[in-house]
């Protein structure tokens, strides 16, 4: 196949597929209950026995503490994905905080939370 | 040994019958409400990993071929192109791929190039087409040289292994419920490969096969998917991103942060980059083996049953405390 009609056709593909996928409501970002934190958790690391868990008030991460310590859960896209906060910063953020994990394929999660929510985070991830 | 046989490049001609089947499949979801999911994200990096791959292929491919092409000048043997001869290089080709496969989910190396085929947590069609941009630097072409130097041609060797590739497409989907008996007993199938990429431990190190599944029932890693265990898609540890140069390289940059920890011993280093994914050296980590092993302390009823065997069958007594417990 030439290649300008195979760059047409990757480029032009991609291009439509994205745009009916964003137009139809798919890009909406995952937003969890309780409940449902507690077995996205659970499908994660299943090994885990759950303490509780933190919602922040958007539904889009959750602070669990465990058996084992404190993880957070967030939603990627329509999915969640889930740390255990063993080897990472946490840094101030406009809109909440931002964690880093020293991880090239999990490299950050953006936490949305108002300002009573920040202040409980902030204690439940760094007590001291 | 110096012919002219050139075949056409299969996965390019196909892809408009891509574009075309993932527009089916959606609509299909849309319209039906159920057989799969699709997110904007996680299907862009699909499709931009499929073209990164079509890419590396164009600017690494010379790599393998003049490999290839070496091998065809040593090797007294020419096959021929005659259709049966295409034909049987289609099933040798097939039992390679089940091989590469194989090796590509139990040796951490090769799976570092394969690993972003499941790094979606989704299952459509697009998902066919998250392939690797690595694939030269895991060295598995080594693994075709005995086609070539049994006598089939180099190019009649890519083709056909374009044409198990373009099979595969059509079974990453969640559209399709069972193919008819015969055909599930043969060939791979929608359900086998749902069974392939799913990240339960029932499903973890299972159905390898490219295009005949007669390869996984032959060498024992044949998992039916089960009705009653759902397949969970996506990776054991699921990775938070959908930037794909970091779903294209987390697992290489991984391989070279553990390898090169300070303190290790060479042995340790080498295991990190060769042994199954999950290794560690200080035990932090699980392999699949393991975590099959914690499923069943959790769910000692699985014990015996598919993807479990070799734990062996339900201990006697197990069943019977469980009912005294109740």
């Amino acid at each position: 196949m030439p290649l300008e009609i195979l760059l047409v056709l990757v480029v032009g593909g991609l291009a439509g597929i994205t745009l009916l996928l964003h137009l139809t409501g798919r890009s909406r970002r995952r937003r969890m209950t309780p409940d449902e934190a507690r077995s996205e958790w659970i499908r994660h690391f299943p090994d885990d026995e759950i303490i509780d868990v933190t919602l922040a008030n958007d539904g889009h991460s959750a602070l669990v503490r465990t058996g084992v310590g404190a993880g957070l859960l967030w939603s990627l896209g329509a999915d969640t994905v889930a740390r255990h906060l063993l080897d990472f910063d946490w840094i101030e953020h406009p809109v909440g905080f931002e964690v880093q994990f020293h991880e090239f394929g999990t490299p950050r999660a953006i936490i949305r939370l108002d300002e009573t929510e920040r202040r409980h985070w902030q204690h439940l991830m760094d007590p001291e | 040994m110096t012919d002219n046989v050139s075949f056409p490049d299969a996965v390019q001609w196909a892809v408009p019958f891509f574009i075309a089947a993932i527009l089916a499949e959606f609509l299909w979801i849309a319209v039906k409400g159920r057989g799969g999911r699709y997110e904007t994200r996680d299907a862009v990096t699909s499709l931009i990993m499929g073209a990164g791959n079509i890419a590396s292929g164009f600017l690494l491919g010379f790599i393998a071929y003049a490999f290839f092409m070496w091998l065809w000048q040593i090797t007294p043997l020419n096959l021929g192109t005659s259709i049966p001869v295409i034909i049987l290089c289609f099933v040798l080709d097939d039992f390679r791929y089940y091989w590469v496969h194989r090796f590509g989910h139990r040796i951490r190396w090769v799976w570092a190039s394969h690993v972003n085929h499941h790094s979606s947590q989704h299952y459509n069609l697009t998902t066919a087409l998250r392939q690797t941009w690595t694939y030269t630097f895991t060295f598995m072409m080594v693994v075709r040289a005995p086609l070539i130097l049994l006598g089939f041609h180099p190019a009649m060797v890519l083709f056909v292994g374009g044409l198990n590739l373009i099979y595969q497409f059509w079974i990453h989907t969640e559209a399709i419920g069972k193919m008819p008996r015969w055909f599930e007993a043969v060939m791979n199938t929608p359900s086998h490969h749902r069974a392939h990429h799913g990240r339960n431990a029932r499903y973890l190190d299972c159905n390898y096969a490219g295009v005949f599944i007669i390869w996984d029932k032959l060498f024992g890693t044949f998992v039916p998917e089960q009705d009653e265990d759902r397949v969970d898609y996506g990776l054991v540890h699921n990775i938070g991103t959908f930037n794909p140069l970091r779903v294209a390289f987390h697992e290489w940059v991984a391989i070279w942060r553990d390898a090169t920890q300070p303190g290790l011993t060479w042995r340790e280093r080498l295991a990190y980059c060769f042994a199954p994914p999950g290794y560690s050296h200080d035990g932090s980590r699980d392999n699949s083996v393991q975590i099959k092993a914690k499923h069943l302390v959790r769910h000692p009823e699985d014990r015996g049953t598919p993807g479990f065997e070799q734990f062996g069958t339900v201990p006697p007594n197990t069943r019977a405390e469980r009912i005294r417990k109740l």
